[in-house]
């Protein structure tokens, strides 16, 4: 790909309320996930992979954390020169003063003074909580070869499930004719996955034009997407089969955990060609104790397991000891399980202690219990 | 903080040779315990020591290193004031009686003349124990020595540590002789081939050393000059290895599965830092039974592993049994085979052979991309 042809631009500023204690003092982006990555990882790395050179990432909520990550741009390999990872949040403006992104196409329209900077002829926006692989330099050659104002990837939704998405009706050649958000009678099952490359003189001036809006809320699929195809303007969709996941709630983070012990899954994170990148971090290998029981699991580096692990994933650095049982769980980095503690069916939040004997989850759990704090040992 | 001494890190010796797996690579590229290559120790003590500038010697075989330490970055060590060089003896083959030390440092003099610190730390790429060298200028200076020595003190050294060096020592830690170890008695001060003096004494040595023998090594001329020098030992006291022939390697590796061992070794305010390959966890499977084991990244494991090392993204199928083994990085073991005291390098694919032995003492080597 051509020097700067195309521009990412990762909206990272939401907070994923429903996330509850995961995300009080970082933004979803910056949760983790599959044992040693953070879900930006995924967008970051596609677009490492993709040869995109500069990504802009525009972060809001609780963003201390999630911008000394992102701005350290070797890790995904976004450290040549000409590139970078640019940390792009708020900031008070010699003739407007200081306000926050009022919306995602609102966040855009803030920068697009660095934009400029890199004159691309094409900017692709893309979520940063969102768990996919996916090459952008394909959907650019759709965009490309249909000669588009804006291509949207889509997944096909089971029908059923279509009316909780946002919904491309389509003309059967790709250009889309119709978008519906959240349709009580979907038409179609191809729903938005949120990522979009616009040609980027187009999508200046209607951000131009949106900003000016005192009745617009500022939002691609509110206001933009809608305007252009009032204006008859091409938008196409791109349809992305592989594996993708926006883990909104507690029991879909754990679910997309889950699904990396299944041998059949899609997104196959040891494909040598298509690599996460993520922090590395210097610790011992995993190491499994003389009585440990591990089946069907997902363990990374600097893992210790004394005691019985199954259909579970453990982030760096946990610790099951001897006699502990973890089911159906998901330890994030620094978990400690102490001696005969049972973890059922839950999510245990970063250096969490669970102390002796305690018991933790059920087995028969209508949900996925959420651990965020230290838990006291048990008394049997 | 930045020490006022330059690191180097020396490759082993010429009449040094291990067992297969240095027909491949130089001692300080082998892999160890799993993630880690040997060369990551002595470079993360000198970074962690606040070693900024480090000379990396190669004497032969240089791109598994080359590719290893490459820009130094993941060493931590500073990007503007810091430096990792790989400098190689040019003049002589790898085999040839010339290709020592002394030469590689003489090829190279005016390098090392040109640093700036007034030290230099001379540690060995074949060795693996962690200390602060920091701690040991200290000592050197405040003893007004010329040359200080880091020495392990053993009671093993009749079976082990062969192809070393001894030292006798003085009750004031004078350094009397410098000495092969001829496995005559167990209990010797093993040399653990890490000295520190001025730079421009090593400079010296190194004249000197050419000077009078075409053949002599560090060790050679240290011997001899101790006795108009005023050279010191420094104890170490932890884990240390020498990794000098392949039941040495063996044994070093199967110490360390020992997770108080492995953890002492393995600090979080003393990291030993590798280079990542950004491998995805490790999935075990339904049938996989693994105890007493390290085990590295990105491998899937549906079969037996019993108080053994596996290296990065190995596949161990249904049905196989692997003990007391160390598996190196992307080797597939197929289902049913069984494998005892061995040791697999890289990309090694074992298919039909079924049972692949080795004895306790003398491990079993599989050849690198090897099938079976």
């Amino acid at each position: 790909m051509a020097q700067n042809e195309m521009l990412a631009m990762i909206l990272a500023g939401g907070r994923g309320s429903r996330l509850k204690d995961l995300t009080t003092k970082v933004a979803k982006p910056a949760v983790f996930y599959g044992g040693k990555y953070r879900i930006i990882d995924f967008p970051l790395s596609n677009c490492a992979n993709s040869g995109i050179d500069v990504v802009g990432v525009l972060t809001q909520y609780e963003s201390v954390l999630l911008n000394s990550y992102v701005a350290q741009d070797g890790r995904w390999g976004l450290d040549s020169k000409d590139s970078g990872v640019y940390v792009l949040t708020p900031r008070e403006k010699a003739d407007e003063g200081l306000d926050v992104y009022r919306g995602t196409a609102d966040a855009i329209s803030q920068n697009i003074d660095f934009i400029d900077t890199y004159d691309p002829e094409y900017l692709l926006i893309l979520s940063g909580d969102h768990i996919y692989k996916m090459n952008y330099a394909k959907m650019l050659d759709y965009h490309k070869e249909m000669n588009a104002d804006a291509t949207i990837a889509v997944r096909p939704v089971p029908l059923k499930e279509a009316s909780r998405f946002g919904i491309m009706n389509t003309d059967g050649k790709g250009r889309i004719v119709e978008f519906e958000e959240k349709p009580a009678k979907p038409k179609s099952n191809l729903a938005s996955m949120g990522i979009y490359i616009f040609t980027w003189k187009t999508l200046r001036k209607l951000l131009v034009e949106d900003m000016k809006n005192p009745n617009s809320n500022h939002d691609f699929g509110k206001d933009i997407i809608p305007r252009m195809l009032n204006d008859n303007k091409g938008l196409f969709a791109y349809e992305f089969k592989g594996y993708w996941k926006d883990v909104g709630t507690i029991d879909s983070l754990w679910e997309a955990n889950m699904d990396l012990l299944d041998p059949k899954n899609t997104l196959d994170l040891n494909d040598s060609s298509w690599l996460i990148y993520t922090e590395d971090v210097s610790t011992l290998p995993q190491y499994i104790g003389k009585d440990a029981k591990v089946k069907n699991a997902y363990i990374t580096q600097g893992v210790r397991v004394e005691g019985q692990v199954t259909n579970s994933v453990l982030f760096t650095g946990a610790s099951v000891d001897k006699g502990a049982k973890v089911t159906d769980s998901v330890l994030m980095p620094g978990v400690v399980v102490e001696e005969g503690a049972v973890v059922t069916r839950a999510l245990v939040a970063e250096n969490v202690r669970i102390g002796k004997k305690a018991k933790i989850g059920s087995k028969d759990s209508e949900n996925i219990e959420l651990v965020a704090k230290n838990v006291k040992g048990g008394t049997k | 903080m930045a020490v006022s001494a330059f690191g180097i890190v020396s490759s082993a010796d010429n009449t040094i040779h291990v067992e297969g797996l240095h027909d491949y690579r130089p001692i300080g590229a082998f892999s160890f315990l799993g993630r880690f290559r040997v060369i990551d120790f002595p470079i993360s003590n000198m970074s962690n020591s606040g070693i900024n500038r480090i000379q990396v010697y190669v004497r032969s075989r240089p791109r598994s290193i080359a590719e290893h330490v490459g820009s130094g970055r993941h060493y931590n060590i500073n990007s503007k004031r810091g430096k990792i060089q790989l400098l190689f003896s040019e003049n002589s083959s790898s085999r040839s009686i010339y290709n020592n030390d002394i030469n590689a440092y003489y090829e190279n003099l005016d390098i090392i003349q040109r640093m700036h610190q007034e030290y230099v730390i001379i540690a060995p790429s074949y060795m693996v124990y962690k200390q602060d060298y920091k701690q040991l200028l200290d000592a050197h200076i405040a003893s007004g020595a010329d040359v200080t020595l880091l020495y392990h003190k053993v009671d093993n050294a009749r079976e082990y540590f062969k192809n070393c060096h001894t030292i006798s020592v003085n009750r004031q830690k004078g350094v009397s002789s410098i000495d092969k170890n001829l496995g005559t008695a167990n209990n010797k001060n093993i040399l653990m081939d890490t000295y520190c003096m001025k730079r421009d004494t090593f400079v010296e040595l190194v004249k000197d050393a050419s000077w009078m023998s075409s053949m002599y090594t560090l060790a050679d001329i240290v011997n001899i000059m101790c006795k108009q020098m005023d050279v010191r030992a420094y104890q170490h006291k932890g884990y240390f290895a020498t990794l000098t022939s392949l039941e040495d390697y063996y044994n070093a590796s199967m110490e360390l599965i020992n997770y108080d061992i492995a953890s002492d070794l393995f600090r979080a305010e003393w990291p030993i830092y590798t280079r990542t390959t950004d491998s995805c966890p490790t999935q075990y499977f339904e049938t996989s039974k693994v105890t007493d084991s390290f085990v590295s990244n990105g491998c899937l494991i549906e079969g037996t592993i019993d108080r053994s090392i596996i290296g990065r993204s190995v596949v161990i199928k249904k049905g196989a049994v692997i003990k007391n083994s160390i598996i190196m990085a992307y080797a597939v073991i197929e289902e049913g085979v069984h494998i005892e005291n061995a040791i697999v390098d890289k990309w090694a694919h074992i298919i039909h052979a079924k049972n692949i032995k080795g004895e306790p003492g003398a491990p079993q080597y599989i050849k690198r991309n090897d099938t079976l």
